[in-house]
């Protein structure tokens, strides 16, 4: 039984571990390279400096949204789903 | 404040305009939230203090994106893509603690504290369906 809720623990660890990495590198390079052309075009057409920001906050808000989930889902698999797990396991047992 | 903090720096108005639409979203949706866990029986105060928790968290992280944002179009490319990628890691680290936070302590609920983070991505993706209507 302890190893059983071991090794349901260390994979909910490791699940979460895994979704982080993997979920919030892409939101990081790609928010990074979205603001670069952002400020090349600002360099280029200084006047649509108001229009740019604007597009640029919706667009760095859209593709942080896979690290949100990310970090959503990384938190539940750490706090919530290891209670769950071992309740459906004693339940299975009994 | 240092080279990378934002000192007396004037808050533009189309941040102050993004995240007022924003978080009039965030509210809706929290109003809808609240009026479902009444509707399935399971509402009590921890719903709503932690949609409070979560809501707040949400907004500020929108907000925190769009003086980043500001500053970082100020910069030239590449000193804007380190501002950018400095201020992601340091939001998701700060949004971490405050989500643990949420989730550890018992007067949050862990549902209501997490659901309103996927508000604002919500009210972005409806936003051309708005500005459709505004134009017609």
């Amino acid at each position: 039984m302890a190893l059983a809720i071991g090794i349901i623990l260390g994979c909910c660890a490791l699940g979460a571990g895994i979704c982080m990495g993997i979920g919030a590198i892409g939101p990081g390079i790609g928010e990074g390279n979205a603001v670069s052309k952002a400020c090349e075009a600002i360099g280029r057409q200084p006047e649509a400096k108001g229009d740019v920001t604007s597009t640029m906050i919706m667009g760095c808000a859209i593709s942080e949204t896979t690290g949100i989930y990310a970090l959503v889902v990384a938190i539940l698999l750490i706090f919530v789903a290891p209670s769950i797990f071992v309740d459906l396991l004693k339940s299975a047992i009994k | 404040m240092g080279k990378n903090g934002f000192g007396f720096m004037k808050v533009d108005k189309t941040v102050i305009k993004e995240t007022k639409y924003i978080a009039s979203f965030v509210i809706i949706f929290s109003v809808l939230m609240q009026a479902i866990f009444l509707i399935i029986g399971k509402w009590d105060y921890t719903i709503l203090l932690g949609n409070f928790w979560g809501a707040a968290v949400a907004v500020g992280n929108f907000f925190a994106m769009g003086l980043y944002v500001q500053k970082a179009v100020s910069q030239d490319e590449e000193e804007a893509k380190k501002t950018i990628k400095t201020s992601y890691s340091l939001r998701m680290t700060l949004l971490l603690l405050f989500t643990i936070i949420g989730v550890v302590i018992p007067i949050f609920s862990w549902m209501t504290v997490t659901i309103p983070l996927i508000f604002p991505s919500i009210a972005i993706f409806l936003r051309p369906l708005i500005d459709k209507n505004k134009k017609d």
